[in-house]
């Protein structure tokens, strides 16, 4: 900790928070606030008189609020810095703090909020976890019998710097206790709370079993678990020396704890697989050793920098094996527990791997980036006819295009982040994407449908989640219906109506329109734009008198594989549902309207040739299907 | 129909990975490739048993050459995991990045429908169509290169945004530590000593 406040490269700012991101790679804009301490950074050294003087306390969150701290307070004696601050929710603005500062005049009840912009190459996500409630609980009677603690109030508990100066005391009675039960895996591996094995609780246990053993020998431990999970360097060893040292383990998850009243110890309820029978065992004081769970503002964060989320709200990797430490946002990298619960080592180890993958872009004078921007073709732009429209620009979530009526649009290429949007919306077949055309993605459309297309589920996903979430599928052995044919632009904004109505007007059996959950969509408000059309082309088809659940719109992250796998599943029972002669005659009905509405798709370029070469290729994979 | 360098003929070179017994313990490989033959614009389609290898990549290469291809398909895993490397691989032969598509029979195909190997056979067949059908009309595209500003930020100041902090800043990049608390630290700074070295954790 000193030593990031020592290092001259690295600039601490604490008490401030990340309020909004923009850019990309090698470019990103970072807007923070740093929140107002009413003390000067600058002047305070940290002497605390002030703190002496305040009349007010409060319980002190970093003690797990077992002891109190004043209404200006650090959080801690070894804080980084060791600033001041004070708590607006709590002081009553006597000033008697002003007073004792004295000729220091440190404390200033005007300063303000700073907000600053920070130019930055690349940004390392490491916001770190939080920890399961065990009052959620009915069974173990956390927060209802006082002997029953956290994992984290024990280790301010047995703190030579916490609020008993390392005196593991009983809350009811201040004594020691001569017994003490350490219960694993509460909240965690409990299909009623979150199924994930928190990683380090098992070390944990056993670390806060040795160090009570230490500071008291005569204490009776037992550790309460269903596996011992030590799997890293040096683990196993620590959990043997445990054992040889008289701490007890008893595999077995506790069903209940009950109290005696009189005398506040516990009573645990539990299998003991050894004894291959239900005991009850009386304690002095139980720990709880509490489940990791991802940080209440995981939503903020994820937002922020477009990061999706894995099930419980840890953030997504690039990829889990090979880029383990980029997140899907190039030049934006993950560190630590935000990623998945993981112990101190593994913690560190991430950082500097971290620090080096990002260390790539940091390093490079330049970076490179996918050419898939948007492209206008001036002469169709109606804007060059002095027309109203901007469209295009409305859609584009980065500002990337200009639009002034007289003059065709223009894309601003270091702007673009290439979602397509743009392209998708303009009804006049005037942008193109490059890589992701009009006439490639039609081309496409032809092949996946080329044969028995009733039979088929024609899926849209995008690059980021969706298409993530189909990998995903395929790589927990997920099995769905092997009808889908799945077809991948950058982002669900890209989906052209036109493409919809084409799958529709060649006869697929179903469509699905996929893409990121809101707040994860890698184009900021990409998906919206995307989800607005789908809408309402659920709302025409509806309208047309189309099966419902043929054209179906589903939001599917990248690790949601299992949805995708279950929403496939139900597409095909739709189509399981409707008589085939049925399902001919209504895509026939329908086909004419589809036509209709598809009419100005040949008007983007290339779509023409595109058609024709699709048609022919359409042609050979029907001569040779008999087989 | 190609739209660069004048009307040139299309001539693509279809490659079906085998991925060991990842693809190939579902479906047979060479059926994709002997269907693919047979389509429009094809003019070289091959099984290989590793297409992200040394000989499957060489192969690519050589092939790029002998038979003057200006498109690649590689019906293989996902885009995500091995894009870069066919990308990579073509440009070697001088072939532009771009002109080589990946149809994804791996992850969407037979790991999705590893108990029906016929209709992922037939799935892999129409990926691999669609795949072609992309790459007729891809057209050269280069990379568009942005300056990188030097300088880095870590959100959240716990252990491990410490120990990227710190080496960045060794590694001379000037770095932002933010952390929302008065304090850094995290989860670290509560905790007594820490296992296994019963340590102290400041």
């Amino acid at each position: 900790m000193v030593d990031a406040a020592r290092h001259p490269k690295v600039d601490v700012r604490t008490y401030t928070e990340v309020e909004r991101v923009e850019g990309f790679v090698g470019n990103f804009q970072v807007q923070l606030r740093e929140k107002s301490r009413r003390v000067l950074a600058d002047r305070c050294n940290g002497c605390g008189e002030c703190a002496q003087v305040c009349p007010i306390e409060v319980p002190n969150c970093f003690e797990m609020y077992l002891a109190p701290r004043k209404a200006i307070y650090v959080p801690m004696s070894q804080s980084v810095p060791l600033i001041y601050t004070v708590d607006e929710t709590a002081c009553i603005h006597c000033y008697k703090c002003v007073e004792a500062c004295g000729k220091l005049d440190a404390i200033d009840f005007d300063l303000q909020d700073r907000v600053t912009w920070e130019d930055v190459g690349a940004i390392i996500t490491a916001t770190g976890f939080s920890h399961f409630d065990p009052s959620v609980i009915p069974e173990y009677g956390y927060g209802r019998f006082p002997n029953i603690i956290t994992a984290m109030e024990m280790e301010r508990l047995n703190n030579s710097a916490g609020p008993t100066a390392g005196d593991l005391i009983r809350p009811s009675d201040g004594k020691h206790p001569k017994s003490l039960a350490i219960i694993n895996c509460v909240g965690s591996r409990d299909t009623r709370f979150n199924p994930w094995c928190s990683n380090f609780c098992c070390m944990y246990a056993i670390k806060n079993a040795l160090l009570v053993q230490q500071h008291y020998p005569d204490t009776e431990i037992t550790i309460y678990y269903m596996d011992i999970r030590t799997p890293s360097k040096g683990y196993e060893e620590f959990y043997a020396r445990a054992r040889e040292l008289g701490i007890r383990f008893t595999q077995g998850r506790p069903s209940l704890i009950t109290e005696d009243p009189e005398t506040h110890n516990l009573f645990v309820h539990s299998e003991d697989r050894d004894l291959g029978q239900v005991t009850e065992r009386e304690y002095d004081m139980v720990m709880l050793n509490q489940a990791a769970v991802a940080q209440p503002d995981v939503d903020t964060v994820s937002s922020l920098l477009n990061i999706t989320q894995s099930p419980g709200g840890w953030f997504m990797e690039y990829h889990p094996k090979l880029r383990p430490m980029d997140s899907p946002t190039d030049g934006v990298f993950l560190a630590g527990a935000c990623q998945g619960q993981k112990d101190i080592p593994s913690s560190v180890a991430q950082g500097s791997a971290a620090a080096a993958r990002a260390g790539r872009v940091l390093h490079s004078d330049e970076w490179e980036i996918e050419p898939v921007v948007a492209v206008v073709w001036e002469d169709r732009c109606i804007g060059a006819q002095g027309k109203k429209c901007g469209i295009c620009s409305r859609a584009c979530p980065y500002g990337a295009i200009e639009y002034e009526p007289g003059k065709p649009a223009q894309v601003i290429t270091a702007k673009c982040h290439g979602c397509g949007g743009c392209v998708a919306e303009c009804p006049h077949n005037a942008i193109t994407q490059m890589h992701f055309t009009d006439a490639q993605i039609l081309a496409q459309i032809r092949a996946l449908l080329a044969r028995n297309p009733e039979e088929k589920i024609l899926a849209f996903r995008c690059h980021w989640c969706s298409y993530g979430g189909a990998d995903m599928a395929g790589t927990s052995h997920f099995e769905y219906s092997p009808n889908e044919r799945g077809l991948r632009v950058m982002c669900s904004a890209r989906m052209d109506s036109d493409f919809i109505y084409e799958a529709f007007r060649l006869g697929a059996g179903a469509v699905l329109f996929s893409g990121c959950h809101s707040q994860d969509c890698h184009y900021i408000t990409g998906q919206p734009v995307g989800e607005r059309r789908a809408e309402r082309l659920l709302g025409q088809f509806e309208k047309a008198g189309m099966t419902p659940g043929r054209f179906r719109i589903e939001w599917i992250s990248a690790a949601e594989g299992d949805r995708y796998a279950e929403v496939i599943n139900e597409m095909q029972a739709v189509l399981d549902s409707i008589p085939r002669e049925q399902l001919l005659e209504e895509i026939e009905r329908l086909r004419p309207e589809m036509e209709k509405r598809a009419r100005r798709m040949r008007e983007a370029p290339q779509v023409d040739e595109a058609l024709e070469f699709a048609d022919r290729l359409a042609e050979a994979m029907l001569v040779v299907e008999p087989s | 129909m190609i739209p660069d360098e004048g009307n040139e003929e299309l001539r693509i070179g279809v490659y079906v990975c085998h991925c060991g017994s990842n693809i190939a313990g579902v479906i047979d490989p060479t059926v994709v490739a002997e269907y693919a033959t047979t389509l429009p614009g094809v003019v070289r389609a091959i099984n290989t048993p590793y297409a992200c290898a040394d000989s499957g990549q060489n192969l690519i290469k050589e092939d790029i050459e002998k038979y003057d291809l200006n498109r690649v398909v590689v019906s293989a895993c996902s885009v995500r995991m091995h894009e870069p490397t066919f990308r990579a691989a073509v440009s070697e032969a001088g072939l532009n990045p771009f002109l080589m598509e990946m149809a994804n029979i791996r992850e969407q195909c037979t790991w999705a429908h590893g108990h029906e190997p016929e209709a992922a056979l037939e799935k892999a067949k129409d990926l691999t169509a669609a795949a072609i059908a992309k790459a007729a009309f891809l057209t050269p595209l280069d990379m568009i290169t942005v300056p990188v500003t030097k300088r880095a930020m870590v959100i959240g100041g716990g252990v491990s945004g410490i120990s990227a902090a710190l080496d960045l800043g060794d590694q001379g990049i000037e770095t932002i530590l933010v952390e929302k608390e008065p304090t850094i630290g995290g989860v670290m700074a509560q905790l007594n000593k820490t296992f296994p070295t019963m340590d102290c954790s400041i």
